[in-house]
């Protein structure tokens, strides 16, 4: 436990500041409210419509293999560090991610997630039979 | 085979570099150009198979968390053999439904990585980890279907049910961490062996964690709510083959997990496990015989096989051990046949699986008709089929370890399934076929070979079991 | 060899049926005569056993072993005593007869109807011979699939249900005599350290008398339901009612053998000091069987129903005879099966050839046949007079002896079983007089036609059998006595209970015995 002591110490330290400072502002403030002020802010224009709207799948494709990517530097960064330890067996485990990984890249670009503009789109032969 | 710290993992290599060859193949194909691309996954799995029997008897180990020991190799086959069967009749069903081919070949191919996995794993991480490959994989094919609603259905429901279950599983890894300090199954079973922490909570929660999370994934009751509703909305084919591999890899991590790491405290699970069993056994075919829909049917029946494979995990000795591999085996030849003549008697348009479908299957196609009354009689565990030897097996096991009770729930039970199977043997053999149905669907090529093979394989085991046996002897001599 | 053959042959020549091509009925006509040519093959074969075989010896011969699954202590091991052998011999006689009685009245799908009877043989003589239990259960169960389909394609209105209810009785009784085998196979190897299944080594197994109990109960209950002893005898009328011809002739002349069969074999072998037990139980069972079945018959207005519930009076006496466990009533049970094989057999043929012509088996539908038909009821009166038991024909020797040995172990279970053979006599000649005599009353049975020659060759041989095994009882009494009485013996050494040492018949009882049959034969 006593190893322990300062982390608990830091984090009631760190709650309790924050709790403060947000209680007191609330409790000694001004509050005016209106409409403008309660309105979601959005860079000084009027909010039009619903936040929740639709948005073109793409947007989530990208979203995606950005994670993927994300985690490939992820795993190079400690991997680069530790070359030499790791060896030939590291190098050979680190290029089967890879390829597994650049695999799954071809097959997304060619498959036309890459591509935005509406005439560029591939559509599958399946897909197309079933229009 | 030369010594590389990366023997271990070249089964599932071989099928990994068949998925990506197939996801290559499928991003450069032609707008309308054919490609058999099933080939390819076909190759890759005889790779596993032969690079598995290369393996057999050296019990090499990678990274110290895959194990490539006889179990882990047997299951590893037994996956195989499913992937194949599979393939071989979505072939059919591919090009019939119109499904995006590269990508559904892919799916079965990186589930089948993940069984793999799951079957060879040692270290209860990379476990979740197999599992998270093979359910994910699993998920998309069960509602590759997008068109029809009952299989996004399926797909959801299985997708909730399954990370929660997940979830649970990773909560008893965590458990199990903190107990004992380790993820790695003998460094697990070391710690608890050299401790004596009967009395101690938390092992029993962490045990209790994992029950949950594998009764998820094998579907014991009370954790199968989601079997009936997933095996029926997914296409027959991919509910033969999750079915038989989701629940073959499961098991094999199952056994080890439960049988080296958690051995010290049989005491303590091996009643939970019990009541899962009669559970499962009982509700699985009480409720089966209600069924109309025959892939229903089918799912019931399946839950039901994991309440009598539960039965040899619980008897906990050799035979047990043993028996569970054969009668994965057994059953996984077995069930993936029956849903691939579901799946060969189906259209595009019509799935063609309720038990009325099947009326005087016999006047039209009897060939097909035959076929499937082995693979049912197999299921029943009737002589002189696979099933039958299986079920010998783990209720010999059952007996060996003092279960009297288990087992002959476990033949009674057994006899009511076969009231259920006998019942479409009845639509397809002494009933009339309905006239308002189109004539069965004409079954050739792919198909018909892998169903052949299929019977050859229930009946070699039904009546030569002497080889298989031996190998299932073989695979638990080197660990636990 | 030979006695592998003697199922390996039916089988190989269903699985050459199978190679047939008949998709639209063409070859029908071929088939039926190759079916037919297979089963007499292997008749052939079932009667080179029998003059081969060694009447003086209570061993079993033919004897051949091989390893089949050594894992679990699993052979291919199979034997036949003088018990068996007639058995064998008997499905060897009667599958032909059976597969005779299909040409008339099978029509749809031949091909598949003589694979499944030729199928069905294989596995019944595999119950008769195998002396290993593992073998022994799969051919038990392995048998019950050609029936079911024989009954569920074939049958009469209801043969689905009667198909399903058959299998799963069959069923529920034999897994729980599965546990039991493999129970078995566990205290051998815990007592000697391998597994085994072989019966003779298991017969000198020393299993604790609480476990024979439930041993025994197991075994028993899944012969009890075969046989069927009387509360577990509903699947019976059903079945054979709505079973083909040539279903109820192999169901009432084989199938229901195994039943008793398997009580002479395993039951009361394995188990002598829980069969000592339980002997007394059983035979009440037995007799009240004889005797309900009998009444039940008489109120039959379904000749083949009749025929059916006089079945499970006739087995009655069959394990009335068994739990005696003496000589006699152990010889006349195993004569009453092959008698009842014949004379019920022949009953349900020539039930089913009425029902052929008529498509009727009521018996108020007929009415004055003797006119019409002389032949068919000259043939008829010789296989009633023969299950009623009359003095000369088949059914006397074995209800004969089977008193005897009865009335030396439990008068009371005797003259209880006295009773029912002389309700026997009341139904069947009953009916017989309801059918056969009186004026014509129906004008459809007017144009009947009387026993053509085809159908002469299946009733002639069992009418010749049934005069034979009444006049020269020896010929089958004398292959049965070695090992009947090394049963008796066997039963007797491990028994606790005092049971009487067999002795010679005695003749005063002989001749008492006889007047009481043959008057009531008379009436």
């Amino acid at each position: 436990m006593n190893g322990w002591l300062g982390l608990v110490i830091m984090i009631v330290l760190a709650v309790g500041y924050a709790g403060v400072m947000i209680g007191l502002s609330l409790l000694l403030g001004p509050k005016n409210p209106t409409p403008e002020k309660l309105a979601p802010y959005e860079c000084g224009m009027p909010a039009v419509g619903d936040a929740r709207e639709r948005h073109s799948v793409k947007f989530y494709l990208v979203a995606m293999i950005f994670l993927l990517f994300d985690i490939e530097i992820a795993f190079l960064y400690p991997w680069a560090v530790a070359l030499r330890d790791l060896g030939w067996a590291g190098f050979v485990q680190l290029v089967t991610f890879f390829l597994i990984l650049s695999v799954g890249y071809v097959y997304v670009w060619r498959k036309g997630v890459l591509d935005w503009g509406p005439a560029a789109r591939v559509r599958h032969p399946a897909e197309r039979k079933a229009a | 085979m030369m010594d590389t710290p990366f023997n271990a993992v070249v089964p599932m290599l071989c099928v990994v570099f068949a998925a990506l060859a197939v996801m290559m193949a499928e991003a450069f194909r032609g707008r309308d150009e054919q490609m058999a691309l099933g080939g390819l996954g076909i190759v890759g799995l005889v790779g596993a198979a032969v690079s598995s029997m290369l393996l057999w008897n050296r019990n090499a180990s990678s990274f110290g968390v895959i194990v490539a020991d006889n179990f882990g190799l047997f299951v590893t086959m037994t996956l195989v053999i499913v992937g194949v069967l599979t393939i071989m009749f979505s072939s059919v069903v591919v090009r019939r439904d119109g499904l995006p081919a590269g990508e559904y070949y892919a799916l079965v191919l990186f589930a089948v990585v993940g069984m793999i996995m799951m079957a060879t794993a040692n270290d209860l991480l990379v476990i979740f980890i197999a599992l998270e490959i093979l359910s994910l994989a699993v998920y998309v094919l069960t509602g590759i279907r997008r068109d029809d609603p009952r299989a996004t259905e399926a797909a959801f429901k299985y997708f909730l049910l399954g990370a929660f279950s997940s979830a649970f599983f990773l909560y008893g890894i965590a458990f199990t961490y903190g107990v004992s300090g380790s993820t790695r199954l003998d460094r697990i079973g070391a710690f608890l062996a050299a401790q004596s922490m009967s009395d101690s909570p938390l092992i029993l929660v962490a045990i209790g964690m994992l029950l949950v999370g594998f009764a998820f994934k094998i579907s014991a009751v009370p954790f199968h709510m989601w079997t009936p509703d997933a095996y029926e909305g997914a296409p027959a084919v991919v509910t033969g083959f999750m079915s038989t591999g989701v629940k073959a890899a499961a098991f094999a991590a199952f056994t080890r997990v439960f049988l080296s790491a958690f051995e010290p405290f049989s005491v303590d699970w091996a009643p939970m496990i019990w009541i899962l069993a009669v559970a499962t056994m009982i509700l699985g075919t009480v409720v089966g015989v209600a069924q109309t829909n025959v892939k229903r049917m089918l799912a019931y029946s399946s839950i039901a096989h994991g309440g009598y494979l539960l039965v040899g995990l619980i008897a906990a000795n050799d035979v047990g051990k043993a028996a569970i591999l054969f009668y994965l085996l057994a059953y996984a030849v077995t069930n993936v046949a029956a849903f691939g003549v579901i799946a060969l008697l189906g259209t595009r348009d019509a799935a063609n699986d309720e038990l009325r479908d099947f009326s005087g299957l016999w006047h039209g196609r009897p060939a097909l008709a035959a076929l499937m009354t082995v693979c049912l009689l197999s299921l029943g565990g009737l002589p002189p089929t696979a099933g039958f030897i299986g079920k010998w097996y783990i209720f010999s096991a059952a007996v060996s370890a003092g279960y009297y009770g288990l087992a002959i729930i476990g033949v009674l039970t057994s006899v009511v399934s076969v009231f259920f199977y006998l019942r479409v043997v009845v639509m397809m053999y002494m009933e009339e076929r309905d006239p308002g149905l189109a004539a069965p669907a004409h079954v050739g090529g792919v198909g018909m070979v892998a169903l052949v093979a299929s019977i050859v394989v229930i009946f070699y085991l039904g009546v030569l079991p002497t080889r298989v046996l031996d190998l299932a002897a073989e695979s638990i001599s080197t660990i636990f | 060899m030979l006695l592998t053959l003697s199922w390996l042959v039916p089988l190989v020549g269903a699985l050459l049926l199978l190679l047939v091509g008949n998709a639209d009925g063409r070859r029908d006509g071929m088939i039926r005569w190759l079916a037919l040519g297979v089963s007499l093959i292997a008749f052939a074969v079932t009667l080179g056993v029998w003059a081969a075989f060694d009447p003086a010896s209570a061993e079993f011969q033919f004897v051949e072993r091989h390893s089949w699954i050594p894992q679990f202590g699993i052979d291919y091991f199979v034997g036949i005593d003088g018990i068996s052998l007639l058995l064998v011999v008997l499905t060897g006689f009667l599958t032909p007869i059976a597969l005779l009685s299909s040409w008339g009245s099978i029509e749809r799908k031949v091909k598949e109807f003589s694979i499944f009877i030729l199928a069905l043989e294989a596995a019944m003589v595999g119950v008769f011979i195998s002396l290993d239990l593992f073998l022994f259960y799969v051919f038990w169960d392995a048998m019950l699939i050609p029936m079911y389909f024989l009954i569920g394609i074939w049958g009469y209105d209801r043969r689905v249900y009667a198909a399903i209810k058959f299998m799963l009785y069959t069923m529920a009784g034999s897994v729980l005599m599965l546990v039991a085998i493999l129970g078995m196979a566990y205290l051998h190897s815990a007592a000697t350290g391998s597994y085994t299944f072989d019966l003779l080594k298991l017969y000198s197994l020393d299993i604790a008398p609480q476990t024979q109990m439930w041993f025994f109960l197991a075994f028993t209950l899944a012969f009890a339901i075969k046989v069927p002893l009387f509360p577990f005898h509903t699947w019976l009328p059903d079945a054979h009612v709505q079973a083909p011809t040539a279903g109820s002739v192999i169901l009432a002349g084989v199938l229901l053998k195994m039943g008793t069969y398997g009580l002479l074999r395993f039951s009361f072998p394995l188990f002598p000091e829980a069969a000592a037990y339980f002997a007394p139980w059983l035979a009440l069972l037995a007799v009240i069987g004889i005797i309900y079945g009998a009444l039940v018959a008489m109120v039959q207005p379904d000749m083949k129903k009749l025929v059916a519930y006089s079945s499970v009076s006739h087995l009655g006496f069959v394990v009335l005879g068994i739990c005696a466990m003496n000589t006699q009533g152990m010889q006349g049970a195993v004569y009453q099966m092959l008698a009842h094989g014949v004379s019920t057999g022949g009953l349900f043929l020539m039930v089913g050839m009425l029902s052929d012509r008529r498509h009727t088996r009521l018996i108020a539908e007929f009415g004055g046949l003797k006119t019409v038909m002389p032949q068919f009821t000259a043939a008829f009166l010789i296989m009633t007079l023969a299950s009623i038991g009359l003095p000369g024909l088949n059914g006397f020797v074995g209800e004969f002896l089977i008193m005897l040995g009865a009335f030396r172990w439990a008068p009371a279970f005797a003259v209880a079983a006295g009773l029912g053979v002389i309700l026997s006599a009341v139904y069947m000649l009953w009916m017989f007089q309801r059918v056969f005599y009186g004026p014509v009353t129906h004008e459809a049975n007017e144009t009947l036609t009387d026993l053509q020659p085809r159908e002469w060759a299946g009733v002639l041989p069992l009418c010749a059998m049934a005069l034979v095994m009444g006049v020269f009882p020896t010929i089958f009494l004398k292959p049965m006595e070695a090992s009947v009485d090394a049963l008796v013996l066997r039963m007797q050494a491990t028994q606790t209970v005092q049971v009487e040492i067999p002795v010679d018949r005695r003749p005063d009882d002989e001749r008492r015995l006889t007047t009481v049959t043959e008057r009531v034969a008379r009436r």
